[in-house]
């Protein structure tokens, strides 16, 4: 089930109306596991035993590693990665389309299993409960708690990775009361508006980044298209984590903030304090401190960037141009490294401006590994951009509508905070109103949000 | 409802929601949906080009097909009152289908047989039968607006209106632009399929709904849009050929369009390039114009 579908609608809306039933206030946990469970079971229900695998292995482990710590956590951690690696990295050493994987039915069964939506996020959810309960040495969780923490539907599927220290205490009774209606409202317009509006509209035109489609580009358009996708990617998670925001507020829960306007990063090392902080926040915690992080010194802490920024591509997905992004990246953090003190220490305002459209440019350029997962067609692709283009035919894109589709992106980004906070209090509400009617009005062909396949 | 409950916000929010709402509505009632919106995909030109069918008066002549004649442009043509229907990516018997479930045909319907191993798109054919299309409630405003520049600032030509270019272009020796790679790509698909199956099914459809147009006054000629040598050699061309010419075997069932092949170009390796297409055009024209008693 996706956000943007009517059965999501009618599954928030009556779980809304019962969450808050004063009899019902007892069972406001299990409403929203049971929730939870139709949200991810509905259309595959196959994939609902493996979640239960997944939450009651990883409760059994907390429980063990809460009376031994050195012993279980690590056995759980292994479990959770294993989950993962089984069903993401599984084809990197079988091939999909061989008629008998193993030669045995019940492992063939468990291979041919479809990818399960989210894995990639509730794994993290799990490692995140096992380090957090038992590092703080707490008593053991209540099950429907563990559950609720690890599939809450709003988060389930694509995020943001919340971490255990910071949603269990939240677990309690709620009250309508308590409830912040307009702030959820703008996380959920917002999130819809960027994503029927900017993402779904850029999409129809990025679907030319396609192989062997972009053969037929002009060398300028290849260079648009990049550019184009750049601000769909962002429309697309940020809306979705907008959305998954909205409606955790409307059920009582604050989950962390995911993306704060990450295009206008001065440096790399900031961009990744701007975007998906959630997953930058979960591999600084659960990887790159573990690993020593800056404190044994200049190499090892350019070993450990590479490290964190090669699993953290690898985490999207098991293909070499996931691999060569995360890497790049880490490349780029290492880089900039030695002289960033010295360049923050430089208060000019064009220096800024050059330093962000650095940033902007280069990580524009490496999405071009996710649009383009095959990493033939990926160096395709780029070598076409520093290539006249050939084609005598090419397709025409209307750089006006590219342009008005992208505005919401390019507005929030460049206009200045102070600005929108001057005339904001009084406009909002007929803003929003008017996000609300253009995402219906103009919404773009539905497409899913492009995080569902990590 | 608890006493905070921010109604003044909730209602101005919602005044502006369904403000923009109405004047789309409004806009919409008062302006009608026939602007052409710009497509920035395949899958919108078909839906314009279908939306222009349904709205607009019956034109006297349509042409039917794939991408292939998809390229030839409806102001090519120096036939008055002509409309290419056909579909990128798409099927030419959706469109026979469409045109067949319209109150009235048109007096000729030209259908491209080169590639028939798509089915129909029962969606478009769905969307576009019967009286007339359902129109939607809003009109798109960003798209409507982009439209309107557009058609302001880039309109439509019209045959006289484009005939110098085409003069021009025409005058240009053929392109020599190399297509070998792409020739290559489109050969290995085209030799990868066996399209028997979904041909004779395509073919029996067209000759049901010829019969059925037939009955209703229309001519239905079918036509063969050129294409390179090579890829007329191409496992699904020669079958495809063989089973239409065998379904449809008399010649005058066929429009006899002449070209000279040596003029033309296939640029991405299938479809025409653009004085291919001019030259194309005017032979359809050509042989319009030699129809006994039609013209």
């Amino acid at each position: 089930m996706t956000f943007t579908s009517w059965q999501f609608g009618v599954l928030v809306a009556v779980v809304f109306g019962a969450y808050y039933v004063p009899p019902l206030r007892t069972f406001q946990i299990q409403l929203l596991v049971v929730a939870s469970l139709i949200f991810y079971g509905y259309g595959q229900p196959e994939l609902l035993p493996l979640l239960a695998v997944a939450v009651f292995g990883t409760y059994l482990f907390l429980i063990l590693a809460l009376r031994n710590r050195v012993i279980w956590l690590p056995l759980g951690i292994a479990f959770n990665l294993a989950l993962l690696a089984f069903f993401k990295y599984k084809f990197l050493f079988l091939d999909p389309a061989a008629s008998g994987l193993t030669g045995v039915e019940p492992i063939d069964f468990l291979l041919r299993l479809p990818l399960p939506v989210g894995i990639s996020f509730f794994v993290f959810h799990n490692v995140s409960l096992l380090v957090d309960l038992t590092r703080q040495k707490s008593a053991p969780p209540a099950l429907t708690s563990v559950f609720l923490y690890i599939i809450f539907f709003p988060q389930l599927v694509s995020g943001p990775i919340t971490r255990a220290e910071m949603f269990m205490p939240q677990i309690k009774p709620k009250y309508l009361a308590d409830i912040p209606f307009v702030e959820a409202a703008k996380w959920i317009v917002s999130g819809f508006f960027f994503k029927l509006y900017v993402a779904n509209n850029l999409n129809e035109m990025t679907s030319y980044m396609t192989f062997p489609l972009y053969e037929t580009l002009q060398t300028q358009d290849r260079w648009l298209l990049v550019f184009l996708y750049s601000y769909q990617i962002y429309a697309d998670f940020f809306g979705y984590t907008a959305i998954a925001i909205g409606l955790a507020l409307l059920f009582g829960y604050r989950l962390p903030i995911n993306f704060n306007l990450p295009y206008i990063a001065t440096s790399f090392s900031e961009f990744w304090t701007r975007w998906h902080i959630s997953l930058s926040t979960w591999l600084r915690t659960y990887l790159y401190v573990p690993l020593g992080g800056n404190r044994h010194g200049v190499f090892r802490t350019y070993l450990n960037l590479m490290i964190v920024m090669g699993l953290g591509g690898l985490w999207h997905g098991a293909g070499l141009g996931y691999l060569l992004w995360g890497l790049l990246h880490g490349l780029l953090l290492v880089m900039e490294r030695p002289i960033l003190s010295r360049l923050q220490s430089i208060d000019s305002v064009a220096l800024r401006a050059a330093r962000r459209s650095v940033v902007f440019v280069c990580v524009t350029m490496l999405w071009i590994f996710f649009k383009l997962p095959n990493f033939d067609h990926a160096i395709g692709y780029l070598s076409g951009m520093f290539a006249l283009g050939t084609n005598p035919n090419p397709p025409k894109l209307f750089y006006n509508l590219a342009l008005l589709y992208s505005l919401p992106v390019m507005l929030q980004h460049l206009v200045p905070h102070a600005l929108f906070e001057r005339v904001l209090p009084r406009a909002d509400p007929y803003l929003y109103g008017a996000m609300a009617a253009l995402m219906i009005l103009e919404a773009g062909p539905e497409t899913s949000f492009i995080y569902f396949q990590f | 409802m608890p006493a905070t409950f921010p109604l003044r916000w909730f209602a101005k929010f919602g005044i502006a929601a369904l403000g923009l709402l109405l004047a789309c509505a409004l806009a919409t009632a008062w302006f009608g949906n026939t602007l052409q919106l710009p497509s920035t995909t395949t899958r919108d030109g078909t839906l314009i080009t279908m939306n222009r069918y349904v709205t607009e008066p019956i034109p006297d002549v349509v042409l039917l097909g794939s991408s292939l004649t998809f390229r030839l442009k409806e102001e090519y043509f120096a036939t008055p009152a002509l409309r290419n229907l056909a579909l990128a990516a798409g099927s030419p018997v959706t469109g026979l289908e469409i045109v067949a479930s319209q109150p009235r045909p048109p007096k000729i319907i030209l259908v491209e047989t080169n590639i028939l191993s798509r089915a129909a798109d029962p969606a478009v054919v769905a969307r576009y039968s019967g009286s007339g299309s359902s129109q939607p409630m809003f009109l798109r405003p960003i798209r409507t607006a982009i439209a309107a520049y557009e058609n302001w600032n880039h309109a439509p030509l019209t045959h006289a209106q484009a005939a110098v270019a085409l003069g021009r272009l025409l005058a240009q020796p053929p392109s020599e632009f190399d297509n070998h790679i792409y020739l290559e790509r489109a050969l290995q698909q085209e030799n990868a399929d066996d399209p028997t199956a979904a041909v004779r099914r395509n073919a029996k459809r067209i000759e049901e709904l010829i019969a059925t147009l037939e009955q209703r006054g229309a001519q239905v000629l079918l036509f063969e849009t050129p294409v390179s040598a090579q890829l007329e050699q191409s496992r699904s061309a020669r079958i495809t050929h063989e089973i239409v010419h065998a379904r449809f075997p008399d010649p005058d069932r066929w429009l006899r369009v002449v070209f000279t092949r040596s003029e033309l170009r296939w640029s991405d390796g299938v479809h025409l390039d653009e004085r291919s297409a001019v030259i194309v055009a005017h032979s359809i024209d050509q042989a319009l114009a030699s129809l006994p008693g039609k013209r």
